[in-house]
């Protein structure tokens, strides 16, 4: 048979495309479920988190995640934590390189910040990717929320560490991110005083009461 | 080609030191600067390319004989691109932290000059199981300089290795290791380290 014929190549081709193709359909139809439900996980823990609920391994970020009251179309969650009762919401918004999305939580009375929980970005490694450290995202927790929105400082040499002013630091040598941060977080902080969204989180809130 | 020793030990040689695929032969320079800045990421994509590299050069190896010669580089084209998808499907689905890390570094495997120039170079005219062994050792090649590399970006950029602080509090992490041109730097020195070796030893021997 000559190898080179045309016939013998269009045939060749088609086979081997065949072959691959189908092993990769098989793969990813064994795996899909499980892919779907760590995507699940992570969403769940980002929300938890940003609660300030406390949960590691699969089992019990579920377990503690049917506690808190969501609608999960609209990104908003409403749960008691501590005795109190705390909101949260999904958000995303324009980074520097891309897309920057995350869960941040409040209280009922939208006085303070409850946390912030980054689930996904495409910031520069090790710069504006540093949102992700621990030390970024707890000086968050317990900030007051002024009436003109929280405030991320840049180009100061002191740290601020006082929780009632509604500022935090922002990223030394990421200026664009830390900015973008604060007009996200600012946006969200506007959505969430909306009436709109106000009354749906109330209503949460009372469903997860009875529940 | 019959001037290439399928000695395992020969081969392990020539892809580790004298044919190294990244000081040597310069290839998959875009992934040594872009993953290099943390040792478990690197660690993971690394592994990957090696895994690709191996498998790809088996199945080129083992299909070889069936290749028409005008559509060769398409199937290998096809063949590593079936590995490497595998590859991201398993990270997604058991290591979920890692494949967010690398984000799509892994997509990008297929473009590692390395994975095709093997299959090109050596198992196009060889067997599959030196075929096999010539793709792992060529990835041990790359993965040794990179993790090398990011030995040196991780602990100067932020201090730890795998992630455990290593360095004290007082030390000041140095931006531009995080940042890729550092990589060009360090990968700049390893080449004319690794090439004035093997002058030395070529002078000796």
């Amino acid at each position: 048979m000559n190898k080179e014929a045309t016939g013998y190549t269009i045939v060749f081709v088609f086979i081997v495309s065949f072959a691959f193709v189908f092993l990769l359909s098989m793969t990813n139809q064994v795996t899909v479920e499980r892919v779907e439900l760590n995507q699940e996980i992570a969403r769940q823990r980002a929300v938890l988190t940003a609660m300030g609920v406390d949960a590691t391994g699969a089992e019990e970020i579920q377990a503690e995640f049917a506690k808190v009251t969501g609608d999960s179309d609209a990104g908003l969650y409403a749960g008691s934590v501590g005795g109190r009762t705390v909101y949260a919401k999904q958000f995303a918004g324009a980074g520097l390189w891309g897309t920057i999305s995350g869960v941040l939580a409040v209280t009922s009375d939208f006085e303070e910040i409850v946390g912030l929980e980054i689930v996904e970005d495409n910031e520069t490694p090790g710069l504006g990717g540093r949102i992700n450290e621990s030390w970024f995202k707890t000086q968050f927790s317990g900030e007051r929320i002024p009436a003109d929105g929280i405030q991320v400082r840049l180009l100061e040499g002191d740290g601020d560490e006082v929780k009632d002013n509604g500022i935090v630091d922002g990223v030394t040598g990421a200026t664009r991110t830390s900015d973008s941060m604060e007009s996200i977080i600012n946006n969200e902080l506007q959505q969430l005083r909306s009436s709109e969204v106000q009354q749906r989180l109330e209503e949460l809130a009372s469903s997860g009461g009875n529940a | 080609m019959s001037d290439v020793d399928t000695r395992p030990g020969a081969i392990l040689k020539n892809n580790l030191w004298t044919n190294n695929p990244i000081f040597m032969q310069v290839l998959g320079i875009c992934s040594a600067l872009a993953v290099t800045n943390l040792l478990t990421n690197t660690a993971i994509m690394t592994i990957g390319v090696t895994f690709v590299t191996a498998f790809s050069s088996l199945t080129v190896s083992l299909l070889k004989r069936f290749m028409p010669r005008k559509v060769r580089m398409i199937v290998q084209t096809l063949i590593i691109a079936f590995y490497v998808i595998i590859v991201d499907i398993v990270l997604k689905a058991y290591l979920p932290e890692i494949s967010k890390n690398l984000g799509p570094y892994v997509g990008l495997i297929i473009t590692n000059c390395i994975i095709m120039g093997r299959a090109e170079a050596f198992a196009q005219s060889n067997a599959p199981i030196p075929s096999f062994w010539d793709g792992i050792t060529s990835g041990l090649g790359y993965m040794g300089v990179l993790m090398l590399i990011a030995v040196f970006r991780e602990l100067l950029g932020f201090g730890t290795l795998f992630g455990f602080q290593i360095l004290p509090d007082s030390f000041v992490p140095w931006t531009i290791m995080v940042m890729p041109p550092s990589a060009f730097f360090l990968l700049g020195i390893i080449v004319w380290a690794g090439k004035s070796a093997m002058n030395r030893e070529g002078a000796t021997a």
